[in-house]
């Protein structure tokens, strides 16, 4: 009897537990509420005023990579860096502290971090300058162009060296030390001869290399810059032992100053919307959005429309990203740039290209009219700044029949509540 | 104590409690049956009836104290009791050749009432007045920026509308009882409405609010005990506007209905119980695409005591839906109830099937109601 009970009170409770689900396909309008959602399109034709650029945001020896580029004459940039040596003393032992006048050294091997190339190129050739030791920021492509011309002293063939067995050259030392295809990105550590790589303990064994790079056709690569996966130079050396010459093999040493000259240099700023180049040019947008935009309406696509003033410039088969961001504080052309990903929309942007470039900015537009508070400027610039020679610069607002614009669609209020 | 004494025991703690959490439970928690023709209208109506008066179709709610149809009945409610009910829905939705599936559980009556005099008796609770919990989802398309973007929009709507009745009734003679009512209505709704573009440069976009309702009604009752065994009951109630409040702005103002209704019951021994009843309400005041209903009930209870069996039809209309008639919809309702503890304690089950047909839809629900009513 109580059993009977418990299983009907069980199957009660079972029968009337709480679940929940009221979503059906809606066949409108009968049987849909009388009220639908409100979506519009307007294009912001005097929203955007007050635009300028400024360049010198990140400079060559700033940026991240090194650009090579190779346009027969058309742009061409050169990777330079600088290695400071090791003295014109080191010790003899590792045990102690003795140390020994350094006599010259037998070779040295340089490690080179390609970070991107052009897998299409052929015969990518790379030949190594010695430059003077006095490089540094200001060096310009015409300062170094004399060691450029005949100072060579080594000439690497990346095609041929990938092609050989065990991607490693036995005759010049040369190798490949890792390639990833993925990411075309290869890691090179190449033998330099006492010739090439001459120790002078009167210059602490400091030296500086330029690289040129050629190929069959106009091709560009990057080269890692910093001091975890920047060029490093390892010396082998001859230290006197008591008028003993003894062969050491001190620690690697990462070049210090690592830079990239290039020709032409960037025209000066004009009236134009630049961005991009090296050093990096930024363009400061100010806009102002329309009350019905803040108050009473959600933006669910917003597109920058900016037209070139001239095709984009740059190393042939290079396309670059332009980022737009909001900023924190609008301050001219210091304005900090906010550079969290959900204020910051992109787009690419191919050479050559004269085509309308729309950026779409979606997610600046719904943080501005979150925050009423927030400065309304944009700032365009190139994701990574000054690794490319690219540069795209479009018309201003003063420019009536080409000037930036927004088109923005967005969704009224819905009248909640509204029978 | 016997196994049998411990299970009534238990039983009874468990309605107590049950009670007690169905009472503090927020009135907009509490839902009476949805249904797709409220969608464009101000809602389901609710219906008012305790588990034992919807077993018989609702024939029996103008004479059940525990209902909150009418307030006469109470008069004659003996000792203190509280009455709460479950409901469990499954329905069918059929519309534009498309069949849904949906389910949800609700709590759409509490009712607690005694008497505190030897002529006069009171009794809160609160009940449905309109469900407004649906979801649409519905696919369109528009051109955007001169192209075709198709997208998926889902509007929605989770709450209810509650009627929180304030109740007196007294009997004035040994055939004539009467009552009358003041009913609060009060409720909220959280209403979305999304839009997803199958195109992603759109955004998604969801927009949000809490719609709250309020509103004032009043009602009055009789009972009438024509002869031994014989009943009539009659009732009319008339509710003012229903407001509508978005972030303390006021987004609608609704005319809500009048309404009248009756009812007759025959007892022709102890066991046997046959009713009927029926109701008109304007509807048609709350704006278009509403129309005035009639709704009927017949059903009977067999059998006293401890065990009764319970069953009824209902039939009527549908204040919204489209086009130029009423929908119309027909139950058909079976129950039965079991007291515990000395009559201190009843439990009472009852199983409904309902179908709803109007323009280009119907909805085939099954209905299982449970309901505790406790007399401590």
């Amino acid at each position: 009897m109580i059993r009977r009970r418990l299983v009907l009170l069980g199957a009660a409770v079972i029968a009337a537990a709480c679940v929940e689900d009221l979503t059906t396909p809606g066949v409108c309008p009968d049987y849909c509420p009388s009220n639908q959602i409100t979506i519009a399109d307007t294009v912001l034709t005097n929203s955007i005023s007050r635009d300028s650029a400024f360049r010198g945001y990140v400079l060559a020896n700033q940026a991240g990579a090194l650009l090579a580029t190779f346009d027969s004459g058309v742009v061409e940039g050169r990777p330079i860096f600088r290695v400071n040596g090791l003295g014109s003393r080191a010790r003899i032992s590792g045990s102690d502290t003795t140390t020994g006048p350094i006599l010259g050294a037998d070779s040295s091997r340089l490690h080179l971090f390609i970070t991107r190339y052009d897998t299409t190129a052929r015969n990518l050739t790379l030949r190594f300058f010695r430059l003077p030791i006095t490089i540094d920021s200001t060096t310009t492509f015409a300062s170094v162009a004399g060691p450029f011309t005949d100072s060579l002293v080594k000439r690497v063939n990346v095609d041929s060296l990938l092609a050989l067995p065990g991607r490693k050259n036995s005759v010049t030392g040369d190798s490949v030390v890792s390639v990833d295809t993925v990411n075309h990105q290869i890691v090179l550590s190449l033998k330099f001869d006492s010739a090439a790589a001459r120790y002078v303990p009167n210059d602490s064994g400091t030296v500086a290399f330029g690289i040129r790079l050629s190929a069959d056709a106009p091709t560009s690569l990057q080269i890692a810059n910093g001091l975890i996966q920047g060029a490093a130079l390892q010396w082998y050396i001859r230290v006197d032992s008591l008028s003993v010459p003894v062969a050491r093999t001190p620690i690697s040493l990462v070049a210090p100053f690592q830079s990239f000259v290039v020709d032409p240099a960037p025209p000066p700023i004009d009236s134009t919307l630049a961005v991009g180049g090296v050093p990096s040019a930024r363009s400061i947008l100010r806009v102002t959005l329309p009350r019905f935009l803040r108050d009473s309406s959600l933006i669910i696509r917003g597109t920058l429309v900016l037209v070139p003033a001239v095709p984009a410039s740059g190393a042939p088969s290079d396309s670059f990203v332009v980022e737009a961001h909001t900023v924190v504080a609008d301050l001219g052309a210091k304005s900090p740039i906010a550079v969290d990903a959900t204020r910051t929309d992109t787009t690419i942007i191919h050479i050559g290209a004269t085509d309308t470039v729309r950026i779409e900015v979606t997610n600046l537009l719904q943080f501005w009219a979150a925050d009423s508070l927030q400065p309304t400027s944009l700032v365009l610039r190139a994701k990574y700044e000054a690794t490319s020679l690219a540069e795209v610069r479009f018309y201003p607002s003063k420019a009536a029949a080409f000037r930036p614009t927004l088109a923005v669609t967005f969704v009224r209020r819905y009248p909640f509540g509204a029978r | 104590m016997t196994a049998a004494g411990r299970f009534v025991g238990w039983t009874v703690r468990r309605a107590a409690l049950a009670a007690l959490l169905v009472t503090v439970y927020p009135p907009h928690r509490l839902y009476a049956q949805d249904s797709q023709f409220g969608v464009r209208g101000l809602g389901t109506p609710g219906r008012y009836e305790s588990v034992r008066a919807r077993s018989t179709g609702g024939a029996f709610a103008p004479f059940d104290p525990l209902s909150l149809l009418t307030e006469a009945p109470l008069a004659d409610i003996p000792v203190l009791t509280a009455t709460a009910m479950e409901a469990a829905s499954y329905r069918d939705v059929d519309v534009g050749g498309t069949t849904s599936t949906l389910r949800n559980t609700r709590f759409p009556l509490l009712n607690v009432g005694g008497r505190v005099g030897p002529r006069l008796a009171l009794a809160a609770g609160f009940t449905t007045y309109l469900d407004k919990s649906w979801d649409v989802s519905e696919r369109d398309s528009a051109v955007l920026r001169g192209a075709l973007q198709r997208y998926t929009d889902e509007l929605s709507s989770d709450g209810s509308v509650a009627d929180l009745r304030l109740a007196a009734a007294s009997r004035l003679t040994r055939r004539i009882a009467i009552g009358a009512g003041i009913h609060l209505l009060s409720g909220s709704t959280r209403q979305t409405a999304t839009r997803r573009f199958d195109d992603t440069t759109f955004h998604t976009v969801q927009q949000v609010a809490e719609v709250t309702y309020s509103g004032l009604g009043f009602s009055g009752s009789i009972l009438i005990g024509v002869a031994r065994g014989l009943s009539l009951s009659g009732w009319a109630r008339s509710d003012n506007r229903l407001r509508a409040k978005v972030a303390d702005t006021t987004s609608a103002l609704t005319d809500l209905p009048r309404g009248f209704g009756g009812g007759v019951l025959i007892a022709p021994s102890p066991s046997v119980k046959i009713g009927g009843s029926f109701a008109w309400r304007s509807w048609s005041r709350t704006g278009p695409g509403s129309f005035d209903t009639w709704s009927w009930a017949g059903g009977a209870e067999i059998g006293s005591g401890r065990m009764p069996v319970r069953f009824g039809v209902r039939g009527g209309q549908l204040p919204f839906g489209p086009g130029t008639q009423a929908p119309t919809e027909f139950a058909a309702a079976a129950g039965t109830g079991r007291t515990f503890a000395q009559g201190r304690a009843s439990m009472d089950l009852g199983l409904e099937r309902l179908e709803r047909r109007g323009t280009g839809l119907t909805e085939r629900v099954w209905t299982v109601l449970l309901g505790i009513t406790v007399r401590p």
